[in-house]
């Protein structure tokens, strides 16, 4: 099973970037409602005008943010909407009927999307740091790898989440909802409109151990070079372990949902 | 090849009274009805053969047919395809069956259906030089080489369907599972779309088990018939046994002149021929009544419709629904 999944990758991801490009239009708007980050940028950059907030000064700021604008388009994905759509459609049957799984399809075909990504992304960064060369700060070979091994994990939070979210499309008559509700959570507590410092440090202690900080706020302070690889570490690891949780979930409410469907004419 | 014994299927399906009443009662006291869709049926299918599993709307048979590719989970019951347990949905079983949907698409609707014939060769596995001489015998059958590279947006219901039948068959399946395969299609591409899995079934001896209410498609491509209404089998046997079983007997189709034939019995149908059905052990007498005419020409003796001895079957009440 896992070499034919390896095997087929090459060709889901030519297909799934084929896809992309084929839906590059709404993609690319798509990318462009994640452009968060650059609006809290500008809140947060004339708070801090006088004196730094939350141990932030204004170049820092604009490398937090930065680095946020860098992660949540790479960890973006819009799996929910499409098995929602997939279930109460019964266009999972034909889906279901490949011996691949159909999560490493969608999985691949999301990953295709980056370069699209890249390009738009590409512009914004390079404004940025025109506007304030100072943000860039490299921080270190050791930091890249794990703010690669970091943003990944965060990807995989993000992605199967919303798996889960999408799958209850099963027993729910809509998950769309539900969905809002995460990521009104997931904004506030990840660090996406504000750093996780502005919180107090009781709130923060709690925030540590929630899976949505992994899916921002680990990666952005390993990629701006606000805390050291060592330190990062055991926040990379409450990552991973997070994803572990997320795929034992997952493989549990895919496996009750198939037995539930066809209750909406498959 | 396929054996299925007291399979059942029941649907817990929610209910709710209309109106506003209705929907907030619902919230706080949520009702539920049990529909049994399929009831405890058995049947077996050897390997090459070709079934035709018909019945009114509603009456289990798409139900079944997803149960058997491992769509949907028995309630109860046994089901043994080519070896395998459909819902486990082992890798060995998904390659050798296929399930076309008339209704449900696989192909990605914004790109060329070539992609996804690309895509079905990555996910089954299948060795590029197989697929490379797959690919060419089924585009040349099914004449789609002129719009391979069109995205499937743009393509014709037949142009979409003759590309679905490929994307179906690229992995060389040995079970085809055909759900209403020809509707909405126009006469023309409904007869090619016929030809086409008739001659591909001979040529692979592959298994074939379809659901229609096209009763063209049942007459082209079956020669096993199992009718199922209201979740229960009601025949099994061969096309002409159901005719014996539920036709009223044989018709004697004259052309002639209709005075002289109406004492006979006879009476125009709707094309204007002179017909009359009789039971099968009183054909020669009537014909031998028929050729004394001086005018009797044509004469010709079939089995009636097969919309006629499924009405039969399932009784007045559905004719319209077991023939539209």
């Amino acid at each position: 099973m896992i070499g034919a999944m390896l095997r087929a990758t090459p060709t889901l991801v030519r297909v799934g970037f084929a896809r992309t490009i084929a839906y590059r239009a709404e993609m690319t708007i798509w990318i462009l409602t994640a452009l968060m980050p650059l609006v809290m940028l500008a809140l947060w950059n004339a708070v801090a005008k006088d004196s730094p907030v939350a141990g932030y000064n204004q170049v820092e700021l604009t490398r937090y943010f930065t680095a946020a604008l860098i992660v949540r388009q790479m960890t973006g994905s819009w799996i929910v909407w499409m098995l929602n759509w997939e279930i109460r459609s019964g266009q999972l049957s034909p889906q279901l009927l490949r011996p691949v799984p159909l999560l490493w399809n969608d999985a691949i075909w999301t990953l295709s999307a980056i370069p699209l990504r890249v390009i738009v992304l590409t512009p914004l960064v390079a404004a940025l740091v025109w506007w304030r060369p100072d943000l860039v700060a490299f921080p270190g070979w050791p930091a890249v790898g794990l703010f690669f091994v970091s943003v990944f994990a965060a990807w995989m939070i993000h992605f199967v989440f919303q798996c889960i979210i999408g799958m209850l499309a099963f027993w729910l008559d809509q998950t769309d909802g539900l969905f809002g509700v995460w990521f009104t959570l997931y904004s506030l507590l990840s660090g996406y409109v504000a750093p996780l410092e502005t919180f107090p440090v009781p709130v923060q202690h709690v925030i540590r151990f929630l899976p949505f900080r992994g899916m921002m706020a680990t990666p952005v302070s390993i990629l701006g070079g606000f805390v050291s690889p060592a330190d990062a570490l055991p926040d990379v690891g409450i990552q991973l372990a997070w994803v572990a949780t997320m795929l034992v979930i997952a493989r549990f409410v895919w496996r009750r949902g198939l037995a539930r469907y066809g209750a909406f004419g498959a | 090849m396929i054996q299925v014994e007291a399979l059942t299927k029941i649907y817990h399906v929610p209910v709710k009274a209309p109106g506003l009443m209705g929907s907030l009662r619902s919230i706080v006291d949520r009702k539920y009805k049990d529909v049994r869709a399929v009831d405890g049926i058995s049947f077996r299918i050897e390997r090459g053969e070709r079934v035709g599993f018909l019945g009114p709307n509603g009456a289990g048979k798409t139900t079944t047919l997803k149960m058997l590719t491992g769509l949907l989970h028995p309630t109860s019951g046994r089901i043994d395809v080519a070896g395998h347990v459909p819902k486990e949905r082992k890798t060995e079983f998904l390659k050798q069956i296929t399930l076309v949907m008339g209704q449900k698409q696989q192909l990605i609707w914004d790109l060329p259906a070539l992609e996804t014939f690309q895509l079905n060769r990555a996910l089954f596995d299948v060795p590029q030089a197989r697929f490379d001489e797959t690919l060419k015998e089924l585009v040349d059958l099914l004449g789609i080489d002129e719009f391979l590279h069109q995205p499937v947006r743009n393509l014709s219901l037949g142009q979409r369907m003759r590309c679905e039948l490929t994307a179906a068959l690229l992995h060389r399946p040995h079970l085809l599972f055909l759900d209403e395969p020809t509707i909405g299609l126009d006469v023309q591409v409904q007869v090619e779309v016929r030809k086409f899995i008739l001659d591909h079934q001979r040529r692979t001896e592959a298994t074939v088990m379809l659901t229609s209410h096209d009763m063209d498609d049942v007459a082209a491509i079956v020669d096993r018939v199992i009718l199922i209404d209201k979740g229960n089998i009601r025949f099994d046997g061969s096309l002409d046994a159901l005719a014996r079983k539920f036709g009223k007997g044989r018709r004697v189709v004259v052309r002639a002149s209709k005075a002289e034939l109406r004492p006979l019995g006879f009476e125009p149908d709707e094309r204007g021929a002179l017909v009359v059905t009789v039971p099968a052990d009183e054909v020669n007498e009537k014909l031998h009544a028929v050729l004394q005419l001086d005018s009797a020409a044509d004469v010709t003796v079939t089995d009636p419709p097969l919309e006629e001895a499924l009405t039969r079957a399932f009784g007045e009440t559905e004719v319209h629904e077991a023939a539209s």
